[in-house]
């Protein structure tokens, strides 16, 4: 399995970092973790599919709303890296899914015993964050669009 | 002939006496202003048969769909546009960005 996090590392690298991971298993509608709650682990996808969904009202209910689905090799969790360390989403197993955590404790000890792979992480990361933020910035501009199109009408 | 005359004055005269009574009885008052005040204007209301026209009260906003469907058309809505976000990221330009969306729920 190829994990976006680990790329360009390394295949001793990657073997250095996935044995600082344990193996969690979240049952089909289980939730993995809450918004809000404390992120001290980001987890590497290896099977199954995790909603990301964010609370929205609708008709007076509160309603987890769809906001990206990640497959195996993608990373969930980037939170636990950076600061608050808080969830800002909500994560649930669409399907039963298997995960790798790693936590930001180990990982931090390991960027300091080896800086290389803790750049190599970093750039990645940054890219995980990087096509989160492309992905909001274009959904959010058509949405911005439709509503200046329903006000001009 | 004299009595023919004056019975003919007679009849002229009452006559005329009734004519006069009866302009009198049909002409307008004459306290009544010349140029009448404007009229409200008449507010063209449809036709009422048998009873008075009521409105109906407006029923309050029913949902039209179910709240199970009124979120899959949302997860739907979302997937399509991020599908639309991802083709722009991949190849970012002006007619990527505001392509028509083909999501069912805001067309």
């Amino acid at each position: 399995m190829a994990h976006e996090l680990l790329s360009g590392l390394s295949p001793a690298e990657v073997g250095q970092v996935l044995t600082l991971g344990t193996k969690v298993t979240v049952s089909s509608g289980a939730s993995l973790f809450r918004l809000g709650d404390p992120a001290d682990r980001i987890f590497l996808t290896e099977r199954g599919r995790i909603r990301l969904t964010l609370p929205m009202q609708v008709r007076g209910r509160e309603e987890d709303i769809l906001i990206e689905e990640k497959s195996p090799g993608q990373t969930v969790g980037w939170s636990a890296l950076i600061p608050p360390y808080r969830f800002t989403l909500s994560a649930t197993a669409s399907v039963e899914t298997e995960l790798i955590a790693l936590s930001r404790e180990s990982l931090q000890a390991c960027f300091e015993t080896s800086p290389a792979v803790g750049y190599k992480i970093a750039l990645n990361l940054a890219v995980v964050v990087g096509h989160r933020l492309q992905l909001v910035q274009a959904m959010w501009l058509r949405e911005m669009q439709r509503t200046v199109e329903l006000r001009s009408a | 002939m004299e009595m023919l005359l004056m019975g003919l004055c007679m009849t002229v005269f009452g006559l005329a006496v009734a004519a006069v009574a009866f302009g009198a009885a049909t002409r307008p008052e004459s306290s009544a202003p010349k140029v009448q005040p404007a009229l409200p204007a008449v507010k063209v209301t449809p036709a009422r048969f048998f009873s008075d026209y009521v409105v109906p009260p407006i029923p309050p906003q029913q949902p039209r769909v179910p709240i199970e469907v009124l979120l899959q058309q949302i997860e739907n809505h979302v997937r399509v546009e991020q599908a639309a976000a991802e083709s722009f990221v991949e190849f970012p330009t002006h007619a990527l960005l505001h392509s028509k969306t083909t999501s069912p729920f805001v067309n």
